[in-house]
């Protein structure tokens, strides 16, 4: 199949709230440029469809999967049912299993499909000044399929918003920039080196990118563009990194900067999955917390607001 | 409960009505207790009007013992009357009734308006403090009448237990069950209503079909009720004035039926005013005894008012209330106590209102007083309980008096017809949060945003109210039952859901329910369908259902139709006839067709579990060949135990698409089984010239029916409450608010004649992240994408757990339970467990096919405790 043609997506959720304006449908998409060791979705990194396993959804004493699997990495078993080394991926075993325990993330969306998922909230979009917002993952990995999608949705009157961490070329971003009315764009953290570290890749390319937006959107373009940082305390906080990010974005004539707080139910995801990512065991934190990130941000002539 | 600015903003205007808060208080403090005035007052009367004859009263008594030696045996063991019993029970009957017949001089519509005469005239009455209008619809602050002339009997077996029985306890004294047990039911056991029933029906066996409440129940054996009286006629004419077309009619009467119909309207009439002078007087004694006084002043002026209203018409707003509220408690006098309903209050309301505004007649606060008057109006509604013996209780939990006020909405040119009333009824409740009357907000397309906001705030505050209406929709639903557009436009709420014409129209509206789960149910339990070798697909299984469900509507009009005709000969309401437009002008009382407009409600219950069933077994049986029919059947009738059978559960449950979820197939077959149960359900005609009119709405026979039947290929298990109303089997919303409102405007149907319901769960929580406008965000949604009706349950699943476990420490707890609100603390123990399965999250049934992880989120979704809806 030709990446025009589908999207793999792995979730959708309607009536959401806190990703634009109004009650929006987010849609998921699966495969990211960065790799934050804080991800809120991992199942949202890998590019192609994977297994997830619960654990706590296995039917005990039931084996209904065991002999589904063509490449013998089930084992009979609760606790680690999946050999995750022996694991392709395939989905086979996803049918044969009664309950959720075992479930394929992520599957192929016609443009067709998702604009039908994505209109059928269109009355609470109006209703509320809500639409569509393009998450993930990376949505704009996807520019091929969006520049064959998002036409539609535009035509049909929703109001579309992107969530990207725009680490990835101009070009990519550019191409669906036409019909994009929001932008949500993520800047992880300050400073180069420590970007590199935390998030496997420099800033450079994301900095230009914000650049470019924010240019175009000084000429004139129709799109908004807001600015965010998950907060992720002890990692993306400590002065040096505030202050680096702050002075970036001051030089892009950037002085407003919203936060978003740190959520630790990401972690819950982990086992779940194929690979060994660590958790971070990050609690949540109170108020007060991000109120001193706010002041601080603030003494560098950044405006902060929590989400 | 915060309030937020406007609400604040506009209260600042009204002030703090400390009167409203001491009413309410009161109101919460008073315990319950059951009222045999009526019981004991009719019967006096009856036994002189038309006395048993010495056969009877020799013979009769014999019969009564076995009667209620049955009676006893059946409701403790639940099971059927034997055949011959009922048929010798019969035979007794037409024999009593053979016996009396010709003893009577006079009519049944004369004997009744005398007898009711003699209830109006001997009633006790009382001002209770901080009352600003009077009316007693029983005896107790907070009673629940016994109607023996209807249903009452059926208490018989459980006088002793009422005072100490674990749901909705009622007072009850030695000597009322002595009365009850000596001097009432052995009047009436041979000629109320439920003993008469069995007459008409050639079912013998529909008193059994009636206590199994496993295929249907049909209501109306405890009363028609059910109808919003024209209260606009009584403001604007005066008893004197309907007296006066009384009399006009009786001029052109030209059948002895017409003449005695007119007569018993006269002495109907008679005995209202009688009441008020009755209660004038009342209000005078009282004031003399009134130590403050500022009170006796009260006490004078409304005294004053008594005299003047309901004989004259009412002149000013509290003239035109307590008008009403004299009509109002007469009417209850007469039969059960269910769905008399106010109509459209803010616009007959209106003119009297704006004319006290105009002469300068409220006062400094004019707002704050129309406040209050309206509280204590919405306080008189909340002063009343249906009785419900305990197999009713199941199917009609929560005390549901159902009498609906309706405001906002179009008038009849189809403009905005709201105004200040309108916001000042909303302001009354917000500070009354009682759980009567019912309040429904008609909603249009032109309505005022301070209205929509205003509603929004008013409804987060919790309690489930205002209950809100689509005029869009709901208008044509009514122009396709048949009822002009101008007519139709003026439509107001009967009861819980039930959209009518208010005030010139006799619907009966909640005559009976069917149960279209346990008719699913026998369907796929037929032994062709289950052997090895049978060829069908999907649509022999459609097909039968249709068949089944044509079947069995027709088996529920024909028992409902005995009732019907039992209730247009031997028990006509002339007084509730004398407040309905066109019965004098007919000469005829509504249970004989004497409405302008006339029809029958039947609605269909368990939509949600047919749909998801329906589902399962078109996915499972027939496409994916995964089980059998009756393999599938077999794992139901052991309700999914053994490891298949769980294996079964878990996949019905987790892996297919529910009613719901807004995913197609579900919503579909919902759509198939609603259009399929109107038509069927349209297509009959009751006795009095009217049509039946389908609703979907349940009260609670949604738990009563799941009590009684196994579990279903939904997944949902034996004896677990079916879905209510129209909307998605609990836990099955899982994917948010928009998705279960658009399933509901995918049945919409404009078919619907006589309600809809769709119970809304949100989580406080949610909505306070959301901010303000997120109500009438999804309502709005909701309306243009069809949809019909929408209750918003708001609570946090904490407060309800906690009332469970604590009641006293909730008292005031208001939810939604079906098409009404009730206290928490009045439920049964399973209509909690079910509220709070409604609203708990990370259900059983939230996950879906492709969808991955609703448990965790992701960092910018709202957090699931808030999200899972």
């Amino acid at each position: 199949m030709s990446p025009s043609e589908h999207a793999i997506v792995f979730d959708i959720q309607r009536a959401c709230i806190h990703d634009g304006p109004g009650l929006r449908t987010v849609v998921f998409f699966k495969g990211c440029a960065l790799d934050c060791q804080w991800c809120q979705n991992p199942e949202g990194r890998r590019s192609t469809p994977e297994l997830a396993y619960y654990e706590e959804r296995c039917l005990p004493g039931c084996t209904a999967c065991l002999s589904s699997c063509p490449h013998d990495a089930l084992r009979d078993r609760i606790a680690g049912r999946v050999d995750w080394a022996a694991c392709v991926h395939c989905g086979q075993c996803v049918e044969a299993c009664p309950t959720t325990a075992l479930v394929q993330v992520g599957r192929a969306w016609t443009a067709d499909q998702l604009l039908a998922e994505v209109l059928a909230d269109r009355s609470f979009f109006a209703a509320t000044g809500g639409g569509l917002t393009l998450s993930g993952g990376e949505p704009a990995l996807h520019s091929e399929f969006l520049r064959r999608f998002l036409p539609a949705a535009k035509q049909a009157g929703i109001d579309v918003a992107i969530e990207t961490a725009g680490n990835l070329p101009w070009s990519q971003l550019a191409a669906i920039l036409p019909w994009i009315d929001r932008v949500l764009y993520d800047v992880k953290v300050g400073g180069n080196a420590r970007h590199l570290a935390l998030v496997g890749h420099d800033n450079l390319r994301i900095l230009a990118n914000l650049r470019q937006l924010v240019e175009l959107r000084e000429a004139g373009a129709s799109f908004t563009v807001e600015v965010r940082m998950p907060v992720v305390p002890g990692l993306n906080t400590e002065a040096a990194a505030l202050v680096e990010l702050a002075a970036s974005l001051r030089e892009l004539g950037i002085s407003t900067l919203t936060l978003l707080p740190y959520n630790h139910l990401w972690e819950a995801k982990l086992p779940r999955l194929a690979g060994d990512r660590p958790a971070l065991g990050i609690r949540p934190h109170d108020r007060e917390y991000y109120d001193q990130v706010i002041a601080r941000l603030a003494s560098e002539g950044i405006t902060a607001r929590m989400a | 409960m915060a309030t937020t600015a406007f609400v604040l903003e506009r209260d600042g205007e009204i002030g703090e009505l400390p009167r409203l808060a001491r009413l309410r208080e009161g109101l919460l403090d008073a315990s319950y207790g059951l009222c045999t005035q009526k019981a004991e007052l009719l019967t006096e009367a009856m036994r002189e009007l038309a006395p048993p004859s010495p056969t009877t009263r020799r013979l009769a008594p014999i019969h009564f013992g076995m009667l209620e030696r049955s009676l006893a045996r059946n409701l403790a063991s639940g099971e059927p009357v034997n055949h011959w019993a009922l048929l010798g029970n019969r035979e007794l009957q037409r024999m009593w009734l053979a016996l009396e017949d010709h003893q009577h001089a006079e009519p049944a519509v004369l004997l009744f308006a005398r007898g009711v005469a003699h209830v109006l005239e001997h009633m006790h009455l009382h001002v209770y403090d901080h009352e600003l209008l009077m009316g007693n619809p029983t005896r107790h602050r907070i009673g629940a009448a016994l109607h023996p002339d209807y249903g009452g009997m059926l208490m018989l077996p459980e006088l002793d237990a009422l005072r100490s029985r674990p749901v909705n306890p009622l007072a009850i004294t030695d000597e009322q069950i002595a009365t009850l047990r000596e001097r009432v039911f052995p009047y009436w056991f041979t000629r109320s209503i439920m003993s008469r029933t069995s007459l008409l029906s050639d079912d013998v066996e529909l008193q059994n079909q009636l206590t199994a409440g496993k295929r249907f129940v049909l209501t109306q054996f405890a009363g028609i009720s059910h109808v919003t009286p024209d209260f606009p006629r009584v403001l604007e004419r005066g008893f004197l004035g309907v007296l006066d077309d009384v009399r006009l009619a009786r001029r052109q009467a030209s059948t002895p039926e017409q003449t005695a119909f007119l007569q018993a309207a006269e002495i109907s009439a008679r005995a209202v005013l009688r009441l008020a002078e009755r209660m004038s007087q009342r209000c005078r004694d009282q004031a003399e005894h009134a130590l403050d006084p500022a009170r006796a002043a009260e006490l004078r002026e409304l005294a004053a008012i008594l005299e003047h209203v309901p004989a004259h018409p009412a002149r000013t707003l509290h003239e035109a209330l307590q008008a009403l509220l004299v009509t109002w408690v007469a009417i209850q006098q007469e039969s059960f106590q269910h769905g008399v309903s106010l109509g459209r209050v803010d616009q007959y309301l209106w003119p009297y209102y704006q004319r006290d505004l105009a002469e300068g007649r409220l006062g400094p606060n004019p707002r704050g007083r129309a406040v209050e008057l309206l509280g204590c109006l919405l306080g008189k509604a909340a002063e009343q309980l249906p009785l419900f013996n305990s197999m009713a209780t199941d199917f009609f939990s929560g005390l549901s008096s159902a009498s609906g006020l309706t405001i906002g909405g179009v008038d009849e040119q189809g403009r905005d017809a709201s105004n200040e009333l309108t916001e000042l009824v909303l302001h009354a409740y917000s500070r009354m949060r009682l759980r009567q009357p019912n309040l429904h907000l008609r909603l249009h397309g032109a309505s005022p945003a301070w209205l929509r906001e205003l509603a929004g705030e008013v409804i987060v505050e919790g309690g489930g109210m205002p209950a809100l209406f689509n005029d869009a929709t709901v208008i044509p639903a009514l122009v396709e039952f048949g009822v002009p557009e101008s007519i139709a436009r003026d439509y107001a709420i009967v009861g819980c859901v039930e959209w009518g014409v208010p005030y010139r129209s006799f619907p009966a509206a909640g005559a009976g329910f069917v149960s279209l789960a346990a008719l699913l149910d026998e369907v796929i339990h037929a032994p062709e369908l289950l052997a090895a070798d049978v060829d069908m697909d999907m649509d022999t299984i459609w097909q039968r259902f249709r068949a089944g469900l044509a079947e069995r509507i027709n088996e529920a009009v024909r028992g409902n139709e005995a009732i019907e005709q039992a209730h247009a000969r031997w028990r006509p309401t002339p007084l509730l006839s004398l407040c309905v437009r066109g019965c004098i002008e007919a000469a005829r009382d509504v249970t004989a067709g004497g409405a302008e407009y006339d029809s029958t409600g039947l609605q269909g219950v368990g939509l949600a579990d047919v749909a998801d069933s329906l589902t399962a077994i078109e996915q499972l049986v027939f496409e994916d060949r995964r089980v059998t029919l009756a393999q599938l059947v077999s794992a139901c009738d052991d309700d999914f135990a053994g490891l298949a059978g769980e294996a079964l559960h878990r996949r019905l449950l987790d892996k297919l698409p529910k009613y719901g979820q807004d995913r197609g197939r579900p919503e579909w077959w919902a759509a198939r089984v609603v259009q399929a149960f109107c038509e069927l359900v349209a297509g009959h005609s009751n006795s009095r010239g009217g049509r039946y009119a389908p609703g979907l709405w349940s009260m609670t026979t949604h738990v009563g029916f799941g009590a009684r039947l196994g579990a279903l290929p939904s997944g949902r298990k034996a004896k677990r409450p079916l879905a209510n109303g129209a909307s998605p089997s609990n836990g099955s919303d899982a994917r948010g608010p928009t998705a279960s409102l658009l399933a509901a405007s995918r049945v919409a149907n404009k078919r619907i004649a006589n309600g809809l319901a769709l119970n809304e769960t949100l989580d406080r929580e949610f909505l306070r992240q959301a901010g303000p406008g997120l109500i009438d965000g999804l309502t709005r949604g909701y309306f243009d994408a069809g949809g019909m009706q929408v209750q918003y349950n708001v609570f946090d699943v904490e407060e309800l757990m906690d009332a469970k476990r604590h009641p006293d420490r909730h008292r005031g707890l208001v939810v939604r339970i079906s098409g009404y609100s009730a206290y928490f603390n009045d439920l049964t123990e399973a209509m909690k467990d079910e509220l709070i399965a409604r609203s708990l999250h990370g259900r059983p049934a939230c996950q879906v096919v492709e969808a991955v992880d609703r448990d965790a989120g992701h960092l910018h979704a709202v957090e699931p405790e808030a999200k899972a809806q």
